[in-house]
C-alpha cells in the first residue's frame, strides 16, 4: 500500500522534470561589443581604450572618434554578437554579405558602414551603423539654448541635440528610464520636456520636473524621477538594476572650463519625500546645476567614467562649479528648509565659476585626458530618489567659457 | 468413467466452496447494508500538485524550486452499487490547494500591468509563481470493485473556486542572468535582480476562471470494516485563464493528487 503512495508522490515532480522541452534557438540579435584592431591605436585615438566599445542594447549607431588629422582605411573589426546570431555587412552594391569576424572594414572618409545582425532563429534582426569620424576641433566655448529637439523614434519622449563634442551629439536624461516605469505617459508628462517660447528671451527653453513614477516605480522602490539633463551615456539597460550606475557622466574635452553662465527658474514641489515615499518635514527641495572636469583615465590606463555614485565626489575630479548648497562637516549633502541656491520663480542669470583642486596638465588636456560634465537636475537628491514631486527647474541660454 | 465422474464431482464441490468463501469476502468488505446497497464515504486528504501548462513550453528551461501550499481536502461522497462490481458515486470535496514554483526561463513572455501601466516583453532569468485556490470539486464517478477490498473509480468533475490567487515575480537566475526585452527580442533590455524583483500585477488573479472541468480517477482500499485509505487525481482539462487574457501566452491546467483516509458506511 505505502509503495503506491510513494510512487504517486515521486511521480509528480518527475512528471514536471521529464517534460522540459528542447531549448529554442536564440531570438536576440545584438552587437554586444565591437573592437577595432590597430597596431598603434594612439596614432589615431586619444586613448588605447577608445578602440573597443561595449554596446548597450538601445544603441544602434556606433561612432568611433579619432584625432582630427587621422584617417583610417581598412581596419580589422571584431564584433561580439548574441550567441548564434549571424553578422552581415552591406557592401558597396548595397547587398548584405556574410561578415567574418576580424575581417578588415573600410572606414575611410568617415564612411558609415551598415551591419545587419540576424538572430539564431532567423526571425529577428537589427541594423547597426558603424562609423569612424574625425574629431571636430572646438574652441571650447559652448553655447547651448535647448532649441533643437525632436520626439524619439517611438514618439514617447523628447530628445535634444547637444554640441558635437558631447557623446553622440545628444543630451542625456532619465526619460528612457521613465518610459519603463510609466509607459502610458505622454511626451509632455516626462521629467525632461521642452517649453515652447518659455525662455527668458521668448525662445524655447528646457523644463526639468520631478515626477511620480507610478505603481511600477513603487514596486522597484524608485518612487520619483528627478528631471535631469547631462552629457554622457544613459545606460537604460541598468535603469532598474542599478540606477546610479545607469547615468554615466562626461565627454572627453580638450579645454579648461572657467565658468558657466546659465538662466534658471525654479519652483519647489510641495512635499519633500524620502526614498520610501514618506514625507520629510523641515526640508525643501533644491535644484542643481554643475560643471565638472575630471581625469578620464586611471593610473593603470583604464577608462574612468563618473556615474551617479560619484559624479560630484570622485577623486578623479579636478575642477568643479556648482549651484551653492549647504554641506555637513563630513562633506555630505545637508538637507534644509532654508537653501542658498538663490534660484527663484523669476528668470535670473547665474554665473557658476569652476574651482580647480589640482593643476591641469596641458598635454593630458590636449589629448582629451579630461572629461567635461554639464549637468542639471530638478531635485538635487534625485539620484537617490529623494525630492519633492512637482519641483520644476527651467533652463535656458547655457554658456561655457574656457581658458 | 466412474473415475472421471468422481473427479468432476470433486472439482465442482471444491470450486463451489471456494466461491462460497469469496462470496463471504465480497459481503464482508461490501456496502454495510448488502452488496447492492448504497452508503457514504467521508474523506480527509492531503493535496499536492500544480497548475501547469501542458506540455511545458520550451521557454521553461528548468524547474529550480517547488513547494506545495495548503494541501487540505475534506469531502463526502454518496454511492450506490448496482451490482456486485458496479456502482456510481457523487460527492463534494472542499479543498485548499496551491504551490510555489521557481523556473529558469528563456524568452518567456510576461506582461506587467497595473492601473493602466503596462510593461510587456520577453524575460530571461528566474520566474517565480505562486498560486492558491480554495473551492469545491463535484465529481460524478463510476466505481468498479476489482476485488473485495479494492475499488477504483473514474469520471468527470466540475470545480468551483471560492477564491484564487496567482502571484509571481521575475529576477536573475543563479548565473546572474535576469533581463526583459521590452516588446520583442530586439527591444530595450531591462535588467532585473533578486534585490529588486519585479512582480506580476496583482490583478492577474482577476483573469482566472471560477470554474474548471476535468477527470477524476481514484482508488479506495478498505483497511478495516469502516475505514478506507484512498488516493485520487484531479486532472483539469479546461484552461484556468480567461480566453482573452494575453499576459500568459499558454493554457494552464490544475493537476492535483489527494491521498488520505476515509470513513465508509
Amino acid at each position: 500500500m505505502n509503495k503506491t503512495f510513494i510512487a504517486v508522490l515521486a511521480a509528480l515532480p518527475l512528471f514536471f522534470i521529464s517534460c522540459i522541452q528542447e531549448e529554442m534557438e536564440n531570438t536576440e540579435c545584438d552587437i554586444e561589443s565591437i573592437s577595432l584592431h590597430l597596431d598603434k591605436p594612439t596614432d589615431f585615438f586619444y586613448h588605447d581604450y577608445d578602440t573597443a566599445q561595449t554596446i548597450i542594447s538601445a544603441k544602434t549607431n556606433i561612432v568611433f572618434i579619432i584625432r582630427s588629422y587621422a584617417n583610417v582605411k581598412n581596419v580589422p573589426t571584431t564584433l561580439r554578437v548574441t550567441e548564434g546570431a549571424s553578422i552581415y555587412l552591406k557592401n558597396e552594391n548595397g547587398t548584405d554579405e556574410l561578415f567574418r569576424n576580424g575581417s578588415a572594414v573600410d572606414y575611410s572618409d568617415e564612411k558609415v558602414r551598415h551591419f545587419h545582425i540576424v538572430s539564431e532563429d532567423r526571425v529577428w534582426s537589427r541594423d547597426y551603423t558603424v562609423a569612424v569620424v574625425r574629431e571636430k576641433p572646438s574652441e571650447g566655448n559652448l553655447k547651448i539654448d535647448f532649441e533643437e529637439y525632436t520626439l524619439e523614434p517611438g514618439g514617447k519622449y523628447y530628445v535634444w541635440t547637444a554640441p558635437e563634442i558631447f557623446t553622440d551629439g545628444t543630451w542625456k536624461n532619465g526619460n528612457p528610464g521613465f518610459k519603463i516605469s510609466k509607459s502610458s505617459a505622454k511626451p509632455m508628462d516626462y521629467p525632461s520636456t521642452p517649453v515652447m517660447g518659455g525662455g527668458p528671451d521668448g525662445s524655447d527653453c528646457l523644463k526639468l520636473e520631478t515626477c511620480d513614477t507610478g505603481p511600477f516605480g513603487q514596486m522597484v522602490n524608485m518612487r520619483l524621477a528627478s528631471g535631469s539633463m547631462f552629457n554622457g551615456v544613459f545606460d537604460v539597460d541598468n535603469a532598474i538594476k542599478n540606477a546610479l550606475k545607469a547615468t554615466m557622466f562626461g565627454s572627453p574635452f580638450a579645454h579648461k572650463p572657467m565658468q558657466m553662465r546659465v538662466w534658471l527658474r525654479f519652483e519647489k514641489g510641495n512635499t519633500y519625500q524620502d526614498r520610501s515615499g514618506k514625507p520629510v518635514t523641515g526640508v525643501v527641495d533644491e535644484p542643481d546645476a554643475y560643471v565638472v572636469l575630471y581625469r578620464n583615465e586611471d593610473a593603470s590606463g583604464n577608462k574612468v567614467m563618473l556615474d551617479g555614485n560619484d559624479v560630484l565626489s570622485s577623486p578623479h575630479i579636478v575642477g568643479l562649479g556648482r549651484l551653492p548648497h549647504y554641506y555637513n562637516a563630513d562633506g555630505s549633502d545637508q538637507l534644509t528648509n532654508n537653501p542658498i541656491h538663490g534660484v527663484t520663480g523669476e528668470w535670473q542669470e547665474f554665473v557658476i565659476p569652476v574651482e580647480y583642486r589640482s593643476e591641469i596638465d596641458p598635454t593630458v588636456l590636449a589629448n582629451k585626458g579630461y572629461s567635461l560634465i554639464i549637468g542639471f537636475a530638478s531635485s538635487w537628491q534625485g539620484a537617490h530618489f529623494k525630492g519633492a514631486i512637482g519641483s520644476k527647474l527651467l533652463i535656458d541660454n547655457v554658456q561655457l567659457y574656457c581658458e | 468413467m466412474k473415475r472421471i465422474l468422481y473427479i468432476f464431482t470433486f472439482l465442482f464441490v471444491s470450486t463451489t466452496s471456494v466461491f462460497a468463501q469469496q462470496e463471504d469476502a465480497w459481503q464482508k468488505w461490501g456496502p454495510t447494508k448488502g452488496l447492492k446497497a448504497g452508503g457514504f464515504i467521508a474523506r480527509v486528504g492531503y493535496v499536492i500538485g500544480g497548475t501547469t501548462p501542458l506540455p511545458l513550453p520550451a521557454e521553461i528551461r528548468k524547474i529550480s524550486g517547488f513547494s506545495p501550499r495548503g494541501g487540505v481536502s475534506l469531502g463526502i461522497d454518496g454511492y450506490r452499487m448496482f451490482s456486485k462490481r458496479w456502482g456510481v458515486s457523487m460527492g463534494a470535496h472542499f479543498f485548499w490547494e496551491g504551490f510555489d514554483t521557481k523556473a529558469d526561463v528563456k524568452n518567456y513572455y510576461v506582461w506587467l500591468e497595473q492601473e493602466g501601466e503596462i510593461t510587456k516583453g520577453y524575460f530571461t532569468g528566474t520566474n517565480a509563481t505562486s498560486t492558491e485556490m480554495w473551492g469545491v470539486t463535484l465529481p460524478i464517478q463510476a466505481t468498479f470493485r476489482i476485488s473485495p477490498r479494492w475499488n477504483v473509480s473514474a469520471g468527470p468533475y466540475l470545480s468551483y473556486y471560492f477564491r484564487q490567487t496567482f502571484t509571481g515575480e521575475v529576477y536573475d537566475n543563479s548565473d546572474g542572468v535576469g533581463y526583459l526585452r521590452e516588446d520583442n527580442p530586439t527591444g530595450t533590455k531591462i535588467f532585473m535582480t533578486r534585490e529588486n524583483p519585479t512582480p506580476y500585477p496583482e490583478s492577474f488573479a482577476d483573469n482566472m476562471l471560477p470554474l474548471n472541468v476535468g477527470v477524476e480517477v481514484g482508488f479506495d482500499w478498505k483497511a478495516t470494516k469502516h475505514m478506507n485509505v484512498f488516493g485520487l487525481v484531479d486532472w483539469g482539462l479546461s484552461n484556468i485563464w480567461r480566453a482573452e487574457f494575453e499576459a500568459i501566452s499558454f493554457r494552464m491546467f490544475p493537476i492535483y493528487a489527494t491521498i488520505g483516509a476515509a470513513y465508509r458506511y
